[in-house]
């Protein structure tokens, strides 16, 4: 496995991103530049010019025609994704942790930070999908978080709900449409912020990051914890794999304790866990700070992270990774085909 | 400075030099293969020949019409008007990882992180000095020049005593364990003889040794074949001279009868040594 390394970042990688086909890849870093780059090759597409501040989110509509940003300059951008274009800009009092449309691309959620007497809160745009049309300033809906500030969120399956998760360790389900607060329950730690929030393909089901160094995969109707990843690592960021049952968490120890240890001390890898059994199967090194997000290509090909020190690093799995069976997996293969 | 006009100073040669760097140099070989190369400047100043030969195999790949699409959107913002492919200062390709999953990786990463536990023990073990008995190795010791080691200080007159340095770090730490030579010190028989006694099986006895020689001499000689744990020259207390015989102790018998056959008869000084298992003392 040869990874391609994109260096066209001059700061740390806060968020990577494939878009629906897997062939671009999305990155923002804290140097205010969104970088547009083809997967396959490394190649890069563009960049997106405007923002003032670091960046700490992006995201690409399912169709790749419109791309959303947010970052510390307290403004969430749209912009067109094959122009480098910008369409919109919404201004807030804070900075902008946490940008995702929702499933078919009609809403776009915003997550914004708690900070100078201003509260958490996440909301809601209707989406024009149109890139000529005018984008609405009205927000839909707007879910101010009064216990704990919401850190990551998402749209669920058919933007039924939006699950968020919070600086103190919880994860909250609310109703997309009412913005009322359905179920909220203590997954991670207390106080252990989540710090990611990736989605299965369907949207039945997701993994949680935490600072409590553990992953979390937990259904979305119910919010119950089906299956836990235990490492000995601060996490940043989980991914859910598609095709093989596997999941990649991304993490490392803060940033701030980084130049008083060795790369290996570090545990600046990409830990592989079996999905189903929870089992540590491998990990990927090469970075040489935290990895800051870690994505999965969405046919399952690869996956690329985003790491502290700046660099992306792209990987095209091999055959071993796509061979590899626990041996009742095997057994079951073969049964099956007896 | 231009070059036209022919230099005649050595020492402008080497600016020239450096501004003049030959093209990039593009070579198609029969095999299908390109020869790439280029010159560059290394940050200490050489000129560096870097060649690449590269394979360009090409690969057809279906896809989503949507995706050929946008493989031919033109590039913008800071890639702008750049040419087709990816660029050299945004793009490059990492070392090869090797990752195969495996069932049972967390076991043998255990393997690895026990050796640390191993090491974390030790790391937590007592340091005792054995010169000050403070927390810290004998070589760091702040009063190594100016102290002797503890206990050590009323035996090191007797008979010259020269123990390896190793026995008082493992003798001072309370351990039960023995080292073989050190074995039967202490025990029954007081007399003088029983320091010899102690490893005899290994112990040469040097006779018609020369008057002049040292300890460290003998000790060199003979280390040769062997560790050898123990040197005593035997000296005249007033003149400090060699009385002419010695013993060396060896850790092991067989170097110490390899060292018997070798040096039995080896010139030193201006006398011919004699070398024999020493006998015990009766």
């Amino acid at each position: 496995m040869r990874p391609i390394l994109l260096s066209g970042h001059e700061r740390a990688l806060t968020q990577v991103k494939y878009n629906s086909d897997g062939d671009i890849i999305f990155s923002v870093s804290k140097d205010h530049v969104i970088g547009a780059w083809y997967s396959h090759n490394g190649e890069r597409l563009g960049t997106y010019h405007g923002h003032q501040g670091a960046l700490w989110t992006v995201d690409v509509d399912p169709t790749s025609t419109l791309l959303a940003s947010g970052g510390a300059d307290n403004t969430m951008r749209l912009w067109e994704v094959k122009t480098g274009k910008l369409l919109k800009t919404w201004d807030f009092l804070t900075s902008i942790k946490r940008v995702e449309f929702s499933s078919d691309g009609r809403q776009l959620l915003g997550v914004t930070e708690k900070r100078s007497g201003q509260l958490s809160t996440i909301v809601v745009y209707e989406i024009n999908p149109d890139p000529e049309a005018e984008q609405t300033d009205e927000q839909s809906l707007k879910i101010v978080c009064d216990e704990s500030k919401a850190t990551v969120a998402g749209f669920s399956y058919m933007a039924q709900f939006i699950i968020a998760g919070h600086e103190d360790g919880t994860v909250s389900q609310y109703d997309a449409k009412s913005g009322e607060l359905l179920y909220s329950t203590q997954v991670h730690e207390a106080d252990m912020q989540v710090t990611d929030l990736q989605w299965a393909p369907d949207r039945t089901y997701f993994i949680t990051a935490s600072k409590d160094k553990t992953a979390k995969i937990l259904s979305t109707d119910s919010l119950e914890v089906l299956k836990t990843y235990t490492t000995d690592t601060p996490l940043n960021s989980a991914a859910i794999t598609p095709v093989k049952d596997y999941v990649i968490l991304g993490g490392g120890q803060a940033a701030m304790d980084v130049t008083t240890t060795n790369a290996r001390q570090g545990k600046f890898e990409a830990r592989f866990y079996h999905k189903i059994f929870m089992e540590e199967i491998g990990r990927v090194r090469g970075h040489f700070g935290p990895l800051n997000y870690v994505a999965v290509h969405p046919l399952g090909t690869g996956y690329c992270s985003g790491g502290e020190d700046g660099y992306v690093r792209v990987h095209h799995f091999d055959k071993p990774y796509f061979d590899f069976l626990y041996e009742v997996e095997r057994e079951q293969k073969q049964q099956a085909s007896l | 400075m231009s070059r036209a006009a022919g230099r005649t100073d050595w020492a402008e040669e080497e600016d020239d030099d450096s501004v003049q760097l030959p093209q990039q140099q593009i070579t198609k070989n029969k095999d299908g293969t390109e020869t790439i190369t280029t010159y560059s400047i290394r940050e200490d100043g050489k000129k560096v020949k870097t060649t690449r030969r590269i394979k360009k195999i090409t690969i057809k790949q279906v896809v989503n019409p949507r995706v050929a699409e946008r493989k031919h959107w033109p590039k913008f913002g800071a890639e702008k008007g750049k040419p087709l492919g990816p660029q050299t200062d945004t793009t490059s390709v990492a070392e090869n990882i090797s990752f195969r999953p495996t069932s049972n990786w967390k076991a043998s990463n255990e393997d690895k992180s026990e050796i640390d536990a191993k090491k974390n023990v030790l790391k937590d073990a007592k340091i005792k000095c054995r010169i000050c008995s403070g927390d810290h190795w004998t070589t760091k010791c702040p009063f190594k020049d100016t102290m002797a080691p503890e206990g050590e200080a009323a035996g090191a007159a007797d008979l010259g005593d020269d123990a390896p340095p190793e026995q008082g770090g493992l003798g001072t730490g309370g351990s039960s364990y023995v080292p073989p030579h050190l074995r039967g010190r202490g025990g029954a028989g007081e007399k003088m003889g029983g320091k010899f006694e102690r490893d005899d099986l290994a112990t040469l006895r040097v006779t018609n040794v020369s008057e002049f020689a040292e300890e460290q001499d003998l000790r060199d000689m003979f280390s040769r074949f062997g560790h050898v744990t123990r040197v005593f020259l035997a000296k005249d207390r007033e003149t400090g001279r060699a009385k002419g015989f010695a013993f060396v102790s060896y850790a092991d018998r067989s170097d110490a009868s390899t060292a018997c056959d070798k040096m039995d008869g080896y010139g030193f000084g201006h006398l011919i040594l004699r070398v024999e298992f020493a006998k015990k003392a009766t």
